[in-house]
């Protein structure tokens, strides 16, 4: 069997080093590749019952994401172009760049971020990998968002060149605004450019230049133009065009925002404009730096506008969404439209595996990898053409090389092809059919175990109304719990499922909705049929409750704990609002995207 | 090995050691010798002194003033030349082992520690006009939230011989691990990011921390982790006996698991014949076992014959078990602890029931030992806290309040609600501290000397101890105290020289100040017996267990009472706060600064009756009323403003921060229930917001509106037709509704504004 192996290929790695050269040749890459692939290698994950649950709704879902991804910060994000050819074999060319990240406070504004969490087991094994913490820390990538860039540019000022726009008919103001203008200008460049002033002492040129109002730029000399508006700055704009070539003119904002000036610098030669351009272009260039950093790299994937595959998208597209784009909209609907707006198609390769059959229940890549390697034929020929020189190969770099790998080969058996509307050949999908389509993976992550979860096979769909969540049961297991329950309420001799949610509290699930709502109800009302239940110590709350702490983000105690507190503030007991929802019990949930931006 | 006799003299002890540095040069004062000897051998291992050094020094210890730092220390700060010993989970016990003896010696240690963060959000930095309480709150936060990654420790021992101290800077690596698989707590901890940022710039070993730091279990964490062994322990012995009902029949579903079974019957069976057949000779089996026992390779298992079990799923092993239990009496499952952390799973051959009783009991024994043991181990880090409080040695640091929250947050248990009981529980196990931060402010001659100064650790290092600098400026009145760094005797790979920031360096150069700090207060060393507790020293003894809560508390905490007094000489940057007359107002419009609010309530409530508005951070401040009633004026008017719709809400002065109707406005109680609760959000407003979302007092919302429209008709006219007089004489006069009062005093409290939605 032909297998498929990856040689042992390691990523380019990107520190602020190397960065500018890095994102030129990832740009050149993106361009000629068909789908990049995205990992992110962050310091923790969250725990207990902040982890997607089995009975989580794609909402509360989404706000698990929005927590991990508000709280733990992406030290490293892979990034991997590749191109598929479904010739025979099919073959396949990645670029993999890992880029070292830390939210350094470049510009001293208290930003990109003023603290992170860190789980000490996730760096643990981290460290244990040989993560280069130091590397990271020391040269890692800073970064604004979006949003963070345009509060940092309120606040930090630095003259731009600016395009002169194809100008509207002139008004007569504005042509006399010009001509003022122009005369202002030619004035005062004479005193530099008139050959004949040359020979005048240094007395007579500081002297002119006290006179005409001239200032410095660097060791050009410049002079400023007050203006105040756009349309001011486009006229100033116009008459330096018209007057000569050796001047270049930087546009100056002002705090307040609108008033600004044009600052005029006179250049001697050609050379001299085009070494005073480039020096514009290096300093703004280390500005775009400081203000955008790693994000260059997003812009890039967002204007390229190919598919990005990833394994967490939930997860990881939240992440790449609250630190490089914008704060996370308060609910999954937002999101998705937000995101839909940087990212047009994101494919979760969870929801690939659910195209074939076994695969559904793969633990992680590396399970889902194996099996199709056991499975299937597959022959796929690997070529990673730039390796860095480096021998070690870090955990994250190896997961995009996976998931780059995973797709390719769900790719070749789903007949998902590149080229599919150009060529529309016999039965081949295009990607988008599989595009946005989101499970949040209730798997711990880091379990590199090639085995399947025991899980069953069929996803039902259970509604929220047939969810009662259980407290005050002390440390009992499942099958204690179980057994312990039937005793205490008839409710609990019909057909029920039991699930620990975290050590406090568990999560029973009826068939049957109105033995739910029913029990609740004599719950809430405090019947006599459930004194001993009571007298247990035994507690319990419909959804909506779960739902509320959820919403209020009370992510800090156990889920018992919170759960007691909010059902006890709520009072009066409230029966489940007109707002069912469906979980997908005994799988991961999906989100499909589509279905968020019809509603 | 690790057992060094204590009693050796110590100074013999030093002496003979080829790795003691000290030069007896009569050129220098002799506070320099040990630091200038050690710069040449050390050079090349020095750290480069990074740029910008002193500019983020606020951020480890906030200087006084908090004007940037210390600019006194000038540059020459970093390349020290004072090896400080490394430890981290390699050579922890060995390291331990001998500190304990040189802390038994030492007259005192200094101590520093080095953490993840300081603030957890702008707004939780500490501010003058906060209250005791919640100043507490803050720090409380900070010491809970954030790591500890580094702990220096450096003993001082007199050593009459020199007529010198001789120091050894210990640098603990510390990084909280999971060590116990029955500790189920997250460890979760915060990075700030421009602390993480400070310590880069420092070279900070990140690498070292993470992958070798020693971790730790507090005292509160081992007494559970104990404990719940101990339930194990009692459940298991329970479940072997009488419990095992439950899982004795595992119904047999699959053919699978049927085969297998059968399979183990016959393995089993095999084997065991293979033990019965042949004798024992001298506990080793005679045959060749290894071709007879099929594919079961047999081993010892306290002197019994026993069977490995490796490579079967969880499911497989609960067949063997019960297989076992089921056909072969003599066959007993046992499980051990082996090596890092895995169990191993044995078959082990027992011919008598007297015998398989004492296997089991001999195991369980094991098993209670090893887990014992596995927790004594997890203590890690907490070992060197036990050590010196159990010596009850004199502990100094340097402006080390948060320090010593810190450490007994970390290491003794969650920090108690309030300042006075956490003041008192430390004190009992740290009884003398001594903080050189306060000692600076004690003495004139130390104040004339820093005037002017910053009082950070490095500044004041290079004044006081000018001769490290090897400069003799400054002559005082009493030649320096000589201070000489030891190294080990054995190898010399684990030190490095120290840098600034290091905690192991930290805290040598604290300890070094508080020697010259004595010096000032008139103890000599000289006439001192080096067993002589410095504590109790006379001179010294009145300025012992006092500390500054935070740089710019203007108090000192006595440990031993846990009062609070005002530090004598402490500049205080704003009028003293009156905290009934205070009222926290966030979420009004970004763009509004501080003196604009002042001028709206000034416009209101007339000229003088805002005396302070302090910014908490962009969409929060503090607003300290003239009179106490203003506060409930205020409130009230709040209340009415935003209830009715209208033009007259608009037209207000006040509309200035009402407007976008995301004000709030509270007391200042509710200004500590913010800073109490364990969220954290960035801006104020939003943590305020979250706060107040989860607070259970959710009243007021249905106020009858006609009784509102009353009130307003009083109150809201009357300060708009008064203009810039003072409203409250006026006020409710032409109500003659009782009920609007019991209104009035719903909205009054705070929590009734809180929650209100518009």
């Amino acid at each position: 069997m032909a297998a498929p192996r990856a040689a042992v290929a390691s990523a380019k790695q990107v520190t602020r080093q190397n960065f500018a050269e890095a994102v030129r040749e990832l740009g050149a890459h993106l361009e000629a590749c068909d789908y990049v692939a995205v990992a992110a290698q962050k310091t923790g994950a969250p725990t207990g019952w902040r982890r997607a649950l089995p009975v989580d709704t794609a909402e509360t879902a989404y706000l698990k994401a929005k927590l991990a991804a508000e709280s733990f910060q992406p030290l490293q994000i892979a990034v991997c172009p590749f191109r598929l050819r479904s010739s025979s074999p099919s073959t396949l060319v990645a670029y993999p760049y890992n880029f070292h990240l830390f939210p350094r406070d470049e510009l001293q504004l208290g930003m990109p971020s003023y603290s992170f969490s860190c789980q000490s087991s996730y760096l643990s094994t981290m460290a244990n990998d040989g993560f280069d913490f130091n590397m990271c820390i020391y040269d890692g990538i800073s970064y604004l968002s979006r949003v963070q860039e345009s509060l940092a540019r309120q606040k930090i000022f630095t003259p731009r060149p600016q395009q002169l726009l194809p100008s509207p008919s002139t008004s007569v103001s504005d042509s006399v605004f010009v001509n003022r203008i122009k005369s202002k200008i030619l004035h005062w460049r004479k005193g530099y450019a008139d050959p004949s002033k040359k020979d005048d002492g240094t007395l007579v040129s500081s002297l002119s230049r006290l006179i005409l109002g001239g200032e410095t730029y660097g060791s050009r000399p410049s002079m400023s133009i007050d203006v105040c508006s756009d349309r001011q700055v486009q006229l100033v704009l116009e008459a330096v065009n018209h007057i000569s070539d050796d001047l270049v003119s930087l546009v100056v904002p002002h705090k307040a925002g609108a008033a600004r000036s044009v600052r005029v610098i006179f250049t001697n030669s050609k050379e001299d404009k085009n070494l005073l351009l480039m020096d514009i272009q290096k300093l703004e260039d280390e500005q775009n730096f400081k203000f955008r950093g790693f994000r260059e790299v997003i812009d890039l994937l967002s204007s390229s506008q190919k598919p990005i595959i990833s394994y967490n998208c939930l997860n990881d597209m939240t992440m790449l969404h609250t630190k490089f784009i914008a704060p996370l909209p308060p609910n999954l609907h937002e999101f998705m439209c937000s995101l839909k707006m940087v990212f047009s198609n994101v494919v979760d390769i969870n929801h690939l595996l659910r195209q074939i059959g076994p695969l559904r229940k793969a633990k992680n890549i590396q399970a889902a990898l194996s099996y199709l390697q056991r499975q299937y034929f597959v022959p796929i020929e690997i070529e990673i053409p730039q390796q860095d020189g480096t021998s070690s190969v870090t955990k994250n770099e190896q997961n995009v090389l996976r998931i780059t790998k995973l797709f390719a080969k769900l790719s070749n058996l789903l007949k998902i092809s590149p080229e599919c509307q150009l060529q529309s050949r016999e039965q081949c999908t295009a990607v988008e059919e599989y595009c946005n389509i989101f499970y949040p993976s209730c798997v711990v992550e880091g379990s590199y175990d090639a085995n399947f979860a025991i899980e069953s096979d069929t996803t039902e769909t259970v509604s929220t109304d047939n969810i009662i969540f259980l407290w005050g049961f002390r440390e009992k297991s499942v099958k204690e719990l179980k057994s312990y329950l039937i005793g205490l309420h008839q409710a609990f001799s019909e057909d029920f499922e039991v699930k620990l949610l975290d050590k406090t509290c568990s999560a029973l699930i009826f068939r049957d909705s109105n033995t739910a709502t029913q029990l609740l109800k004599e719950i809430n009302s405090e019947g006599p049929s459930l004194n001993r239940f009571f007298s247990e110590g035994l507690k319990a709350a419909g959804f909506e409750v779960y739902r509320k702490v959820c919403r209020l983000g009370l992510w800090d105690s156990d889920l018992a704990e919170v759960l007691e507190d909010v059902s006890s503030e709520l009072g009066v007991p409230t029966l489940p609002e007109c707002s069912t929802s469906q979980i997908y019990w005994n799988s991961a949930l999906m989100l499909d995207l589509k279905e968020y931006l019809e509603c | 090995m690790g057992h060094m006799v204590s009693r050796t003299p110590p100074i013999h002890q030093t002496k003979s050691s080829p790795t003691h540095r000290r030069v007896p040069s009569p050129l220098h004062p002799p506070a320099t010798a040990a630091a200038m000897q050690m710069q040449g051998r050390l050079r090349r291992v020095l750290r480069a002194p990074p740029p910008r050094i002193l500019l983020y020094h606020a951020i480890s210890s906030p200087p006084n003033g908090g004007n940037g730092g210390g600019g006194g220390g000038g540059g020459g700060g970093c390349g020290s030349g004072v090896a400080v010993k490394q430890v981290t989970r390699g050579n922890m016990a060995e390291a331990l082992e001998k500190l304990r003896g040189r802390v038994r010696e030492a007259a005192f240690v200094g101590v520093d520690l080095e953490m993840s963060g300081v603030t957890s959000a702008p707004w939780r930095d500490t501010f003058e006009l906060d209250r005791a309480d919640v100043r507490y709150l803050k720090l409380r936060d900070s010491a809970e939230r954030f790591a500890a990654l580094q702990l220096g420790v450096c003993p001082f021992r007199w050593d009459p011989a020199k007529s010198a101290f001789v120091a050894q800077p210990h640098n603990f690596y510390i990084f909280p691990r999971k060590e116990l698989p029955s500790d189920c707590s997250s460890h979760e901890f915060l990075c700030q990011t421009t602390s993480i940022d400070f310590l880069a710039k420092y070279q900070f070993d990140f690498n070292t921390c993470f992958r070798e730091g020693v971790s730790y279990l507090s005292r509160a964490q081992e007494e559970e982790a104990l404990q719940k062994f101990n339930m194990l322990y009692h459940g298991q012995t329970a479940t072997s006996s009488t419990n095992s009902e439950e899982d004795r029949d595992i119904p047999l579903k699959s053919a699978s698991d049927i085969l297998f079974t059968e399979r183990m019957k016959m393995n089993f069976k095999e084997w065991r014949d293979v033990i019965v057949s042949k004798p024992m000779v001298d506990n080793h089996l005679s045959g060749n076992i290894k071709c007879c026992a099929g594919q079961f390779q047999t081993v010892f298992f306290k002197m019994r014959p026993a069977i490995m079990l490796n490579g079967f799923s969880s499911h497989q092993l609960k067949l063997i078990q019960q297989v076992l239990r089921k056909n072969f009496k003599d066959l007993v499952f046992v499980c051990t602890s082996g090596e890092d952390d895995t169990s191993e799973k044995k078959v082990v051959y027992s011919d008598t029931d007297e015998d398989r009783i004492l296997l089991m009991k001999d195991v369980q024994e094991d098993l209670l030992k090893n887990r014992e043991e596995r927790v004594k181990s997890a203590i890690g880090i907490r070992h060197v806290i036990d050590l010196l409080s159990s010596e009850r040695k004199l502990i100094v640091g340097h402006s080390c309040f948060l320090d010593i929250a810190q450490v007994y947050s970390k290491f003794v248990g969650p920090l108690p609600s309030s300042i006075k009981e956490f003041a008192l529980s430390f004190h009992k196990i740290f009884p003398h501290i001594a903080d050189t931060r306060h000692l600076m402010s004690v003495n004139q001659a130390v104040q004339k000397l820093m005037k002017h100064k910053s009082k950070s650790l490095s500044s004041a290092f290079s004044l006081l101890c000018p001769a490290s600098y090897s400069s003799v400026e400054k002559p005082s009145s009493h030649p320096p105290v000589t201070i000489e760094v030891e190294g080990d005797e054995t190898t010399s790979s684990c030190f490095i020289s120290g840098a600034k920031h290091e905690a192991g360096y930290d805290a040598y150069m604290t300890g070094c100040i508080f020697a010259q700090l004595c010096a000032y207060l008139g103890i000599k060393f000289e006439q001192f017996s080096p067993l002589e507790n410095l504590a109790t020293n006379t001179k010294l003894h009145k300025h012992i267990n006092f500390l500054s809560p935070s740089w710019n508390s203007g108090t000192v905490i006595d440990l031993s009472t846990g009062m609070e007094r005002p530090e004598p000489g402490y500049m205080r940057r704003f009028p003293a706060a009156v905290y009934d007359n205070i009222i926290v107002i966030w979420g009004f419009p970004s763009k509004v600064r501080p003196k604009e609010i002042k001028d709206c309530i000034c416009k209101v409530f007339g000229s003088g009756s805002v005396t302070t508005v302090f910014s908490i951070d962009s969409t929060a401040a503090l607003v300290q009323f003239k009179k106490q009633e203003s506060v409930n004026d205020f409130l009230d008017l709040k209340a009415v403003l935003e209830r009715a719709d209208s033009a007259i809400s608009i037209l207000h002065p006040l509309s200035t921060i009402l407007e976008g109707g995301q004000t709030r406005a509270a007391k200042y109680d509710t200004y500590r229930d913010i800073c109490s609760s364990s969220e954290s959000k960035y801006l104020f407003a939003d943590q305020a917001e979250a706060v107040c979302a989860t607070s259970k007092n959710q009243l007021g919302e249905n106020v009858d509106d006609n009784l509102i429209s009353g009130v307003l008709d009083g109150v809201a006219l009357a300060s708009v037709t008064e203009g810039d007089g003072i409203i409250s004489d006026s006020k409710n006069q032409d109500i003659a509704d009782v009920t609007c009062h019991d209104i009035l005093d719903a909205l009054h409290d705070g929590k009734a504004l809180l929650v209100r939605r518009m």
